[in-house]
């Protein structure tokens, strides 16, 4: 084996805290995702590189690397039990680039270490992409352009010179980054799917519903989905964004159906009345529905479809934020005759629970007289009784119908369409369960919707003879505003008026609209920016029938012309200075003598050779050498110059 | 690796990744350029060489002005395999660089092309220049390992007397050099100072040598060439005059440096054809 020299001479000194600059702000963005030992592996492999150059020790041994190699690899394989992904595979990044550091001499395997941060970059956008992600990226561009800049640089290159050139070279890379991206063609679909990262799970809407098992609702505000439509926005009762419909109850759970495609649209559903067209942009759920108002008739997205219950369904889970266009009718009928096996199914009810809901369902069915009647009457008890409308209900055990209805009496959403629908069912009115989101903020700065997380919503659907599925919301006869105004707004009111500060609550309001506008407009124009914006923004540009072939050769033209242009900008910056015009017209006068000057030749020596071997008069060269000496090197004058241009001018 | 970059973009379709990767590109494309112009508005002057022995590395001096308003970085000149050392250039900044060369026999030494090349800034390119100029040096012949003595001098001024007492007239101290006869080491004053003095001698018999051409007993004119020129060394080591007679040229005796220069430019430049 041959023996490696590992002693260090302080020459990485200068550059080597520009690459650990550049590693820790590429490493910055992963660090809450990474476990927290991997982060601090970097952190003291870093200071020890450091102290070692410092103080000119050796490197740790081939031996000591490979064990700490060894071990690193495990651990993240440990910790992660795979090695793909966005989450194992930054983590990766960074061991190596801690690693890497304790076996770099010169300055050469520094390039290794800034390979490693841009990819770090590179893997922080995959994982997340907010608004401030662009100035992160360009920053950290900057920052390992300049470390590796001051990897090369001589004596004579400041590092001061080195961030101006690194900045630079950025300022004129970015029109041509621009161009490419919008002329680069987008694919429609990925080559390959690799899970980005679920080591965060996000907040959406779970498959069943138990109401009673969790004592809570979340409150969080992120945005679910944003919606822009094109003319009116439809009022807040309207919006009931349909997520996924649950069919079946076992006396506390409610669960959907595993998905799967229904008949085509206009098979399930008959539309009438007005239309809303307008774009969802939904963010991430890893779940397979989409939302769409009640009730949609055509939609945009890929690979997607509509399940029995008029539920939307995409194939593959939604991992990425993607954006759709959807035409919705807010008046519609669904499955005006409902055959009597699906009857059953609908009304089907675990016997022997919740005994006491269902005999109160059939007195009052039985009181009522008709389906619609009983319907009014169950909601009329839920508007008239008491019943509250809580955040935070008490727990309800083994029979959560009954011991809602009779005892508790307090619950949100999911608690009152539960009751409803098993009130139905156990009257053998067929009843679902839709879970979704209502209502949604409009931004007055973007002048679009968002829906956020604590928007989700539960609420009813049963099946009437000649009206088909309607949809009935009894949590609505409850908490009306809760409705109007959604969930958010009450609440916030709540909070300044009991703090006493509505004013500041409002300004931060209207700030985290702003925000959120901006947001929007960022999801819409540049992180949307997928093959069908690209196709318009093409048709826009005045491009026929866009297609990639078209694209790329746009694309090629103008990166050429750019670069041209760029050149030429560089070459005004750098060019040579310019020759003075004594030379120019001295040149003239030695092509006049048909004589070439030779290299190193004074003009003395060449105007006495070409005295000698030219055939002009000796007595013109003469004075043509020494006005052109005098304009030269003489006093700078204009008038030397037109001496010399005289003189030049007499030669016959 | 931006390919791979690409590829990691459309797969996820990441703009913001898009934005890195093209980013990087340009910033590929600019890089080139900003290379290439890297070498504009450099002004290279030759500033001579020093004359060399053959066999040692004659060392080109080229002079490189940046007459450009920005800066200049990396800049390196390069020949064969042999390479200068690299010089960053302010603006208006001069410096000198040196590029080395073998040389394996006497005469002129001509370096009719070099380059000069910058890997600024991400040492992921390089632009280079190749510079016609004409720069030469001279080669002196290569000093013999022959170390037979010079011949007595035919017109002598009197015989040399190494065990001489006190017939030359002492005429000072000099620093020792190399070569100098142990005899005329100054021990006492080493014994005193611990510094190495040598014994000038002066006077009638501190006799002037002649270094005939034609009478060296050697049959090759380079080897003969290659013996003058050890013993004009040896002998200017000394502080003994000597004369220099070739075919056709003949150097009266003295000493000094111009002398001595003289004397090897003659060697040097030595035509085998005139003899």
């Amino acid at each position: 084996m041959r023996a490696q020299p590992r002693g260090t001479d302080g020459s990485l000194l200068a550059s080597l805290p520009w690459t650990l600059g550049a590693l820790a702000v590429s490493l910055a963005p992963h660090v809450p995702y990474l476990a927290v030992w991997i982060t601090g592996a970097f952190i003291c492999c870093s200071a020890w590189r450091f102290t070692i150059e410092k103080q000119r020790r050796m490197l740790p041994s081939r031996w000591l690397r490979g064990g700490l190699a060894l071990v690193c690899f495990l651990g993240v394989f440990g910790t992660y039990s795979s090695i793909s992904g966005v989450g194992p595979g930054s983590a990766l990044l960074a061991i190596m680039a801690a690693l890497k550091l304790l076996e770099t001499r010169k300055r050469r395997d520094q390039f290794v270490l800034l390979f490693i941060s841009i990819f770090l970059v590179m893997s922080s956008l995959l994982r997340e992409q907010f608004l401030w992600s662009l100035p992160y990226l360009i920053i950290s561009t900057l920052i390992i352009l300049t470390a590796w800049l001051r990897m090369s640089a001589g004596q004579g290159e400041t590092a001061r010179q080195s961030f101006s050139t690194g900045g630079r070279l950025l300022l004129y890379a970015a029109p041509l980054a621009i161009a490419m991206w919008i002329f680069f063609p987008r694919l429609a679909s990925p080559f390959w799917a690799v899970p980005i990262d679920t080591s965060r799970a996000t907040s959406g809407l779970s498959d069943s519903m138990s109401p009673g098992d969790i004592s809570s609702l979340s409150m969080s505000d992120e945005v679910a989905f944003r919606v822009r439509f094109d003319g009116d926005i439809p009022e807040p009762h309207d919006r009931y964004w349909r997520g996924l419909v649950m069919t079946r109850f076992n006396g506390r759970t409610w669960t959907g159906s595993e998905p799967r495609a229904g008949a085509p649209v206009e098979q399930q559903i008959s539309f009438s009345g007005k239309s809303f067209a307008y774009e969802v942009t939904l963010e991430p759920t890893r779940q397979q529905w989409v939302f769409a108002m009640d009730m949609p008739m055509s939609w945009s997205l890929d690979r997607t479809f509509m399940g029995p219950q008029q539920q939307l369904i995409r194939v593959t889970p939604i991992e990425q934020r993607v954006a759709y266009e959807v035409v919705s009718y807010p008046e519609y009928q669904v499955q005006a005759a409902l055959p009597s096996i699906y009857r059953r199914y609908y009304t089907e009810v675990p016997s022997g629970s919740n005994r006491r809901s269902a005999e109160l369902a059939q007195q009052m069915h039985d009181a009522a007289g008709s389906d619609t009647a009983f319907i009014d009457a169950v909601l009329a008890k839920f508007h008239d009784e008491e019943y509250f409308y809580t955040l935070h209900p008490p727990p309800l055990g083994s029979s959560p119908v009954d011991r809602f209805l009779f005892d508790t009496r307090q619950g949100f959403c999911e608690h009152y369409a539960s009751a409803f629908a098993f009130m139905m069912r156990s009257a053998g009115i067929p009843s679902r369960i839709v879970l979704g989101y209502q209502g949604g903020e409009i931004n007055p700065f973007g002048g679009h919707l968002i829906v956020r997380q604590s928007d989700a919503h539960a609420w009813t659907e049963v099946w009437l003879e000649r009206y088909g599925w309607y949809r009935i919301d009894p949590t609505a006869a409850v908490a009306p505003e809760r409705i109007e105004y959604g969930v958010r707004d009450a609440a916030l009111e709540g909070f300044g008026a009991s703090w006493g500060f509505s004013a500041p609550s409002e300004l931060l309001q209207k700030l985290t609209l702003t925000w959120d506008a901006m947001n929007a407009k960022w999801n819409d124009w540049i992180l949307g920016y997928g093959p069908d914006k690209q196709n318009s923004f093409m048709e826009w540009l005045g491009m026929n029938e866009p297609d990639w072939r078209k694209m790329l050769l746009t694309l090629v033209t103008i990166v050429v012309a750019l670069v041209l242009a760029i050149s030429g900008l560089m070459m005004l910056r750098n060019r040579a200075p310019r020759k003075d015009r004594a030379t120019i017209l001295y040149n003239k006068f030695v092509k006049k003598t048909g004589l070439e000057r030779r290299i190193g030749e004074t003009a003395q020596e060449f105007g006495l050779r070409a005295s000698t071997e030219s055939t002009l008069p000796t007595d013109n060269i003469e004075s043509v050498t020494i006005a052109y000496l005098d304009a030269r090197y003489g006093p700078a004058s204009a008038g030397a110059e037109v001496k010399l241009r005289t003189a030049i001018a007499a030669i016959p | 690796m931006t390919f791979a970059m690409l590829l990691g973009s459309m797969n996820y379709n990441n703009n913001l990744s898009f934005v890195l990767t093209f980013l990087l590109i340009g910033i590929g494309f600019v890089a080139m350029h900003q290379c290439q112009r890297n070498l504009v508005g450099l002004e290279l002057t030759f500033a001579g060489t020093d004359p060399v022995f053959s066999g040692q590395m004659v060392r080109f001096r080229i002079a490189i002005t940046n007459q450009a308003k920005s800066a200049r970085f990396g800049i390196r000149l390069y020949h064969d395999k042999v390479q200068s050392d690299v010089h960053d250039l302010q603006p208006g900044e001069s410096k000198v660089f040196i590029l080395p060369m073998a040389t394996d026999r006497r005469g002129w030494i001509e370096l009719d092309r070099f380059g000069i090349r910058t890997l600024f800034p991400f040492e992921l390119f390089y632009s280079w220049a190749w510079l016609h100029m004409d720069l030469r040096g001279l080669v002196y012949p290569m000093p013999s390992e022959d170390d037979r003595e010079p011949p007595p001098t035919r017109v002598a001024h009197g015989h040399r007397q190494h065990d001489a007492r006190g017939e030359e007239d002492f005429a000072g101290l000099r620093r020792y050099v190399e070569g100098d006869s142990p005899r005329h080491v100054a021990w006492k004053a080493y014994a005193r100072s611990g510094q190495l003095l040598s014994k000038q001698f002066a006077g009638a018999d501190t006799s002037s040598q002649w270094f005939d051409f034609k009478e060296i007993p050697v049959a090759d004119v380079e080897d003969r060439l290659s013996i003058l020129t050890r013993w004009i060394v040896n002998a200017d080591r000394t502080l003994k005059d000597y004369g220099l007679r070739l075919p056709g040229n003949e150097f009266p005796p003295a000493h000094g440096d111009a002398h001595r220069r003289q004397c090897l430019e003659a060697l040097a430049l030595f035509d085998k054809n005139v003899s």
